[in-house]
């Protein structure tokens, strides 16, 4: 089986600030990791490779030193990279990223029977790419799983937490898989190692070139939609803003609770 | 009545239809941006034995209901939906098509605008016609939150978004009001591909999360997992239940399952205390629904304060310890 994992490269946004007066964001000393659902979506596949065997590539379009994703991803089992980067891949809405993954996943030899991806990114975090991919690939997707076993030669049983539900899904391959809430998601140790990351011709490099693209198909101009500002989010004030001794402020506190019934109001004794 | 064009859109998700109330915020706000485009408001609802629905929607303000009530379509489904909403559009050329940023509608709605080669902005919590351009302005938040990113359609149509629930009010019921119903063809419809074999509700502590009155929530701010399990001791006398911010999950002192905003759940109780949350858009898209909101917190700039109805400015910890002392002397 030949198992495909898309994954992008983000900046930590826990550590990221912005610079409220500027409206730009901080990024100095701010490490880039892979997207958290990313690496769940990966930790799947490879789990699910250790099972069924066979090929796992692992694709991430950005700048060259998203490159490092890829090393991770090797290192951790993943058997090759492709590196998807061009200076006119930049500035893509998903529309425009999910045409260029599509093109690349459409290349590959074998054609994969599960692709996998990351729910949502923590950067942009629209959740598109996903479907998007699988749309212009033709596959049925199943969106949000924690969880895939193999049922049958041809088909998977993936479980994912819906509207407070848990679903138990089919799916026939070939199929398109987005990943969250894995709780403890392991890239399993032993498998690859960090000298098959940087042995020769482990990872290979698409451009617009290789991969037969127009720039009208990518980057800003295959974009369909476009960031016409950014600003702050408002900072509005509603309420009271207390300050003051703590005893003081639970007080307040518990007047509230009162007002609404929460607690009983506190007897006064003597 | 008025048998003008219909250039806006809803797409009328109507599973878990007396919790999910986002259809009806979108029909209403849909109704108030076609009355400014000159049009008016259609929702595409898609089903078996849809009736029900597409009685309420219409009670809710809908002008158009364009309908499809055939078995094949009786379970949500991604690619059947596609087809056919894709088919419809081509048909009617709406100008701007809206979802609610549902688990389904984030599904949905990617897909559709593939389909279509447009754009498509997630879970929007703005939406307005530029007075000056007339571009049809999405707001959704950005960088984690902390800004505002306005998303525009230039060329391509229809402009498509998914739009945060709790964000828009709906119309009151109007039992007398009148709709134009349109039928349209079915395009040819795909195999289904994907098959729910199983499905059951979530351990009851898990779901009873978006249903309850009283949700305590930490943040980064608590400090450690030993003062976050302080949580789950006030959710206790308070008869709640305990959420948490990503940075709190992410630090394992909450499960995924407890996570509140853009990526985790979405609650409205009557009651929220949120303890050591600074108040990032991506937490905060999740608790707007909230009645009444307090908030714990050491900075008296941090954004959360914005939208409490009371701000405490002051340790978590020790707000925390005193609180659940002077409840636990009082019950």
């Amino acid at each position: 089986m030949h198992i495909a994992v898309c994954i992008k490269q983000v900046p930590d946004v826990a550590a990221v600030r912005i610079d409220r007066e500027r409206m730009t964001i901080v990024r100095e000393g701010v490490q880039n990791i892979i997207n958290p659902s990313d690496y769940q979506a990966l930790s799947l596949a490879l789990a699910l490779r250790a099972g069924l065997g066979g090929t796992l590539t692992v694709l991430t379009m950005g700048p060259p030193q998203s490159e490092e994703a890829l090393f991770e991803a090797i290192a951790a089992g993943a058997d090759r990279g492709v590196l998807l980067t061009d200076p006119c891949f930049a500035g893509a809405d998903t529309l425009a990223t999910s045409h260029v993954l599509a093109r690349a996943i459409s290349r590959l030899e074998p054609l994969p029977s599960v692709v996998f991806c990351g729910n949502n990114t923590t950067d942009s975090d629209t959740g598109h790419v996903g479907p998007q991919v699988a749309e212009e690939l033709g596959l049925p997707q199943v969106c949000g799983i924690f969880e895939v076993q193999p049922e049958s030669l041809q088909t998977l049983l993936a479980k994912r937490v819906r509207d407070g539900y848990l679903e138990t899904i089919r799916a026939a391959c070939p199929v398109l898989f987005t990943v969250k809430g894995v709780s403890e998601p392991v890239l399993l140790p032993g498998l690859g190692s960090l000298q098959s990351a940087f042995s020769a011709g482990s990872i290979v490099r698409w451009g617009r070139n290789e991969l037969d693209l127009t720039m009208d198909e990518t980057g800003l101009t295959g974009s369909a939609t476009r960031v016409w500002r950014l600003r702050a989010a408002p900072h509005r004030t509603k309420g009271e803003i207390l300050t003051g001794q703590a005893h003081d402020l639970v007080k307040e506190i518990l007047k509230r609770l009162e007002a609404m019934s929460l607690v009983e109001e506190e007897q006064i004794h003597g | 009545m008025d048998r003008g064009t219909c250039l806006v859109w809803v797409f009328g998700d109507y599973a878990d239809y007396f919790q999910n109330r986002v259809t009806l915020q979108l029909i209403a706000k849909g109704k108030a941006l076609a009355s400014e485009l000159g049009t008016r408001v259609g929702v595409v609802v898609l089903g078996e034995d849809i009736g029900q629905y597409v009685m309420e929607y219409v009670a809710h303000g809908a002008d158009v209901i364009y309908a499809a009530d055939n078995n094949a379509l009786k379970d949500y489904d991604v690619e059947l939906f596609t087809a056919v909403a894709a088919s419809w559009v081509e048909i009617f050329r709406p100008e701007i098509f809206l979802a609610g940023a549902t688990a389904f509608g984030r599904e949905l709605f990617p897909r559709i605008a593939k389909r279509l080669r447009t754009g498509l902005s997630a879970d929007c919590v703005a939406l307005e016609i530029d007075r000056e351009t007339g571009a049809f302005v999405q707001t959704t938040p950005a960088f984690g939150g902390d800004l505002l990113a306005d998303v525009v359609t230039p060329v391509m149509r229809p402009q498509m978004a998914t739009v945060h629930p709790g964000i828009f009010r709906e119309l009151p019921h109007d039992p007398f009001a009148l709709a134009e119903l349109i039928h349209p063809p079915l395009p040819n419809l795909p195999e289904r591909k994907i098959e729910v074999v199983r499905r059951r509700k979530e351990k009851a502590r898990r779901a009873s999360l978006t249903d309850a009155g009283v949700v305590i929530v930490g943040g980064k701010g608590v400090g450690s997992r030993a003062n976050f399990d302080k949580l789950f001791q006030l959710a206790e006398l308070l008869g709640g239940e305990v959420g948490a911010t990503r940075p709190a999950v992410n630090a394992g002192w909450a499960g995924e399952e407890r996570l509140l905003g853009q990526t985790g759940k979405s609650v409205r109780p009557r009651l929220l205390i949120t303890i050591g949350t600074s108040g990032a858009l991506q937490y905060t898209a999740g608790i707007r629904g909230s009645e009444t909101v307090i908030a714990v917190n050491r900075d008296h700039s941090a954004p959360i304060f914005g939208l409490a109805d009371l701000g405490i400015v002051g340790d978590a910890d020790r707000i925390l310890s005193l609180l659940i002392e002077e409840l636990n002397r009082r019950l």
